[in-house]
């Protein structure tokens, strides 16, 4: 059953942690521990948003959630909100920069683990697959060519194409691209579509399975 | 010993019929020696765009058939010099040709002519390697839009493979007021995406129909808009350097909305 109190959700740049009416902020707390360990993947190493749908927090109380999201989730807060209160300015500045790491675990070992270069562009009607490790492209996968690796996938150029990470399952495989302007992507057994951006971005960004089981796509930083 | 060049695109109606028939007479109007080839069996439309339907004997396929010499079968134009059309049947298909056979005819071509100018027909199949199969070189023609773009680089893919090159990329039915109004895709879009060789733009222009209608390559009559893009794409084959002219640029006041366009 949905939380009352707290919601975690996937959006386009990362997580977002909503916070609504409570009486307290130990409330929150608890209902932060509950919401989290719902989720069946661990959320080590991302970043959230914290959104706040409901009357203004202490910023005491702002500290005291950022400190403890990160000490015992290893969540760093990227910023605070207050939603549909457009007037209001963002009552604690965001850190601009954070780390995302996949969510590896141990049976996730790339110890050892091949990957192979693509050193070319590849045109509507070409496929490369490797399902051995991971793929590096140098060039564009361009709308209408398919990509598909057992790792990750990593296009040092626009991907308009689809992307295929994980094939045989690998959840923490990621999709990076210097412009990610897919249609579809996949990884393991979830798909997306992300939404089109006119213009390319200018950043790149990384795609992985986040919380709630979808796949997030958000600016890459490093990992 | 001349250039054999495919002129190609994946998709059909983009202008290669067009482009072969104005390509061909600007370069002969340039004192080169040109013969175009039909390469669309079966669906055979480059000598009625320029004007020689009622002309034809022989066609490639009684050269393939040894019915008559390739000289034979060339058909002259009388409106200019060094100007030959060699046909495609009407009654046979695609895979009536081998593309050896069709290379074998361009590797004849190129050594008594300067340019041998190869409309393909559109898709991927065979029509299109037997086009493809004596090519030295490749101009692919797509227009501004994003199927005939995926259709062009799946072609460029295939080129690439067959290690035809140059690829030069011609746009056409161009259209400055429908890129002003964000409506058509700009010349960086397409090139960002096709990443090869731009060798002219040509623009949208009603003269094209009623051109193709009379039989009478635009680039006869050198007024209009698209005859002097593809006399500019003709200097540029033969390498002349022409600087490409910014159809975008439309005054101050564009430039000045599609800086604000890009900001945003
Ligand atoms: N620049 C242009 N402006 C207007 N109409 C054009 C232009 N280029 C081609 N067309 C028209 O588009 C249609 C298809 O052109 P065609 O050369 O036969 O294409 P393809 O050989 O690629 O199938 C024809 O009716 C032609 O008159
Ligand atoms: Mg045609």
């Amino acid at each position: 059953m949905a939380n009352p109190i707290v919601a975690l959700r996937a959006y386009r740049d990362g997580l977002h942690l909503i916070i609504r009416p409570h009486l307290s902020i130990a409330e929150v707390e608890e209902a932060i521990q509950q919401e989290i360990s719902r989720m069946n993947r661990s959320l080590a190493g991302t970043s959230v948003q914290i959104v706040l749908k409901c009357p203004a927090l202490e910023e005491e109380d702002i500290s005291l959630l950022r400190s403890k999201l990160q000490e015992t989730y290893d969540l760093t807060v990227r910023g605070v909100e207050v939603a549909d209160a457009p007037v209001l300015a963002p009552i604690a500045a965001a850190p601009t920069m954070h780390t995302i790491s996949p969510a590896t675990d141990s049976r996730d070992s790339r110890d050892g683990e091949i990957s192979r270069v693509v050193p070319h562009t590849l045109r509507s009607g070409q496929t490369e697959e490797f399902p051995q490790g991971s793929l590096i492209i140098y060039g564009d996968v361009n709308s209408g060519s398919e990509v598909r690796a057992g790792g990750d996938i990593v296009v040092l150029g626009t991907l308009r194409g689809n992307a295929y990470a994980g094939m045989n399952g690998r959840l923490s495989a990621v999709i990076i691209a210097m412009d990610l302007a897919a249609l579809q992507l996949q990884i393991g057994n979830y798909v997306t579509r992300p939404t089109v951006n006119e213009k390319p971005r200018g950043y790149p960004e990384i795609a992985r399975i986040g919380a709630e089981d979808v796949i997030i796509v958000e600016k890459f930083v490093k990992f | 010993m001349g250039k054999v060049i495919v002129v190609t695109s994946g998709k059909g109606g983009v202008g290669k019929t067009t482009s072969t028939a104005n390509l061909g007479t600007a370069l002969a109007l340039l004192d080169k020696t040109v013969v175009v080839v039909d390469a669309d069996v079966g669906l055979r439309n480059l000598d009625i765009v320029m004007g020689l339907e009622s002309r034809i004997v022989y066609t490639s396929m009684d050269v393939i058939e040894k019915q008559c010499e390739l000289s034979k079968a060339l058909v002259r134009d009388r409106r200019v010099d060094g100007l030959m059309l060699l046909a495609a049947s009407q009654k046979n298909n695609k895979d009536d040709i081998q593309p050896e056979q069709m290379k074998a005819i361009c590797d004849k071509l190129r050594t008594t002519h300067d340019f041998v100018l190869i409309d393909s027909p559109a898709g991927i199949e065979r029509g299109f390697s037997n086009a493809s199969a004596g090519a030295d070189e490749a101009i692919v023609v797509t227009t501004p839009d994003v199927s005939a773009i995926r259709d062009a680089d799946r072609i460029i893919g295939l080129l690439q493979n067959a290690r035809i090159e140059p690829i030069n990329l011609v746009i056409n039915r161009f259209s400055p007021q429908l890129v002003g109004n964000g409506s058509m895709m700009d010349q960086a879009d397409v090139l960002d995406i096709l990443n090869i060789d731009l060798i002219g733009i040509v623009p949208e222009d009603s003269e094209v129909i009623t051109s193709t209608n009379r039989g009478i390559p635009l680039v006869y009559e050198d007024a209009s808009a698209g005859a002097q893009a593809y006399m500019r794409i003709a200097r540029r084959l033969t390498g002349q350097r022409i600087p490409i002219p910014d159809f975008e640029q439309k005054g101050l006041l564009n430039n000045i909305m599609n800086w604000f366009k890009k900001k945003k």
